[in-house]
């Protein structure tokens, strides 16, 4: 089985690679460089396995929240690459790769994932550890609204919105981990259906403003 | 023999293409997303964006389909895919497709310049150009008068100093409250109105041969603020008029100074009856060949690309799969 996952939720851009069983990863970019790094990565990956990119059979992608300029780069090279090689695509959430990421090194409890939503907000999910699933639903707010409910339910935060906003969410203990991992992704997936259509995870409308300018009617 | 697939995601349209090395059309797939925009009165990037990753797939299968091409070994030579201008999170769409494609593909790809590609659109579909030619590129996003010795050689002539032709329709459009897009609906009210009726300012009429609108815009909104009693027909053929006669006068100043022996128009506004009237009267005067492309060219198309490809992939040689996207590429700087 030779499995690829693609993140780019977030300013970093990564890769995973899984060939028979063995897990290569690679953090390629860390500031939104994903246009120009991810595919020479991937490109560089398979040389060093071994894989012809026509081999994989599974793309596993990170469909966010997060960056959208980075989301629609990821999707959009793991559509061609599906296109180009018949592989299936599956998807996953940034919250729920942050969420297993965590549990994998170890936390336990509860675990409120913030990525940076920009614009003075984060995107946001509870999760349980033991094992790992979904509290609520994906959601954008502002941190500090999210201040009430942390202090009538404490969790552990992770993501790089928590690592942004620590000042606004003080009293909860924070895991240093912004880059949802790519072999996250990949273990999160197995057993995952395959997906016909793959579309980004936005959270919020499209920003788009009627810009008027029309005669002023005598009456 | 040599097959570019084209993939064109620059603005609004998602388009793909198969062009042959003899620029026969072997696939052209065209998808808008225009009627998401209409109530904003223009293109709004995040929403052209979001359409972008969802057609790109399906119109890309189509053109390899409709070209008898298997996605899984394609009888392709290349691939030529937008890289600029354009909107930033439209063009890396179309961009990162591409590069996945020829990754997977093994097959070498080239950014392509969109306006290069406006000014390839001419040659796959009317007779043999002659050269040298002038072209007028007139769109939503560009307005310019272009010299070419051959195909892939250009030289700037003249562009315009603030808003583009079709921005300019769109203005005024929106302000007459005619809807979005405004060069159709315009054209159409022009043909019942009478030119003559509304003085307006030609703008730019001096020795350069660059293009100015922004006055004429202004103009419209002056002489017609609180005017219910003007007949709108008159007003969009004034406006039509006052426009294609400074585009005109641009265009025959550029072919009274170089040697060109055919004009071609490009981009969307190429589809204004006006100026198709014109730039095939001005030919008939000069004695020069007129190619007018049937609209289908003029707008954005991926075929147009694939056309521009085959030159860049023969004459410039492959991009690297690190090309970023270049929202700002100007036709200056394409080598
Ligand atoms: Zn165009």
């Amino acid at each position: 089985m030779i499995a690829l996952a693609i993140e780019t939720a977030t300013p970093a851009c990564a890769l995973a690679l899984e060939v028979d069983g063995r897990v290569t990863e690679e953090i390629l970019d860390l500031e939104r460089h994903h246009t120009e790094v991810l595919v020479p990565g991937l490109a560089r990956l398979l040389g060093a396995a071994g894989v012809a990119p026509g081999a994989i059979e599974r793309i596993v992608v990170d469909r966010g929240p997060g960056l959208y300029t980075g989301l629609r780069v990821g999707i959009a090279t793991a559509l061609g690459l599906a296109l180009a090689t018949g592989a299936d695509l599956v998807a996953v959430t940034s919250l729920e790769v942050l969420a297993a990421a965590a549990a994998r090194a170890g936390a336990r409890g509860e675990l409120v994932v913030l990525v940076d939503g920009r614009r003075g907000e984060v995107f946001a999910q509870r999760f349980a550890l033991e094992p790992v699933a979904a509290l609520d639903a994906p959601r954008v707010l502002p941190p500090a609204a999210l201040a009430p409910e942390l202090a009538a339910r404490p969790a552990r935060l992770c993501g790089d919105g928590a690592r942004r906003y620590r000042d606004a969410l003080v009293g909860a203990e924070v895991i240093d981990l912004a880059v949802p991992p790519p072999s996250a992704a990949l273990e999160l997936s197995r057993g995952r259906d395959p997906v016909a259509a793959l579309t980004p995870l936005y959270l919020r409308e499209a920003d788009a403003v009627a810009n008027f300018t029309t005669r002023t009617r005598a009456t | 023999m040599e097959r570019v697939l084209g993939i064109e995601t620059s603005c609004d349209e998602t388009a793909a293409a198969v062009v042959a090395a003899d620029l026969s059309i072997e696939s052209s797939v065209v998808e808008s997303s225009i009627d998401q925009h209409r109530d904003f009165g223009g293109v709004v990037p995040e929403l052209a964006g979001r359409a972008h990753v969802a057609t790109i797939r399906p119109v890309v299968e189509r053109a390899l389909a409709e070209a008898g091409l298997d996605p899984r070994r394609p009888a392709l030579t290349g691939i030529a895919v937008t890289a600029g201008p354009g909107l930033v999170g439209s063009l890396l769409v179309g961009l990162s497709f591409a590069k996945a494609l020829a990754l997977a593909w093994d097959l070498p790809y080239v950014g392509v310049n969109h306006l290069e590609g406006h000014l390839f659109a001419p040659q796959l579909e009317t007779p043999p150009l002659e050269w040298p030619l002038v072209t007028l590129l007139v769109s939503g996003g560009h307005s310019m008068i272009v010299y070419q010795r051959g195909p892939g050689e250009h030289e700037v002539l003249g562009e315009t100093l603030d808003d583009a032709a079709g921005e300019a329709y769109d203005k005024v459009a929106r302000w007459l409250g005619l809807g979005y897009p405004g060069g159709p609906v315009i054209d159409r009210l022009a043909r019942e109105g009478s030119p003559a009726s509304l003085a307006l300012p030609r703008g730019m009429l001096g020795e350069g041969l660059d293009l100015s609108f922004s006055g004429l815009k202004t103009a419209v909104v002056r002489a017609t603020e609180g005017r219910d009693d003007l007949p709108l027909a008159d007003v969009a053929a004034a406006f039509q008029a006052a426009l294609a006669e400074q585009l005109l006068r641009k265009l025959r100043a550029a072919l009274e100074r170089r040697d060109a022996r055919s004009v071609a128009l490009a981009g969307g506004v190429a589809a204004n009856s006006a100026l198709r009237q014109g730039v095939a009267a001005l030919a008939g005067e000069l004695g020069i060949t007129a190619h007018l492309p049937a609209l289908a060219m003029c707008t954005d198309n991926a075929a147009m690309i694939a056309a521009a490809g085959l030159y860049r992939l023969a004459h410039s040689g492959a991009s690297p799969l690190g090309l970023a996207a270049r929202p700002n590429w100007d036709l200056r700087e394409v080598a």
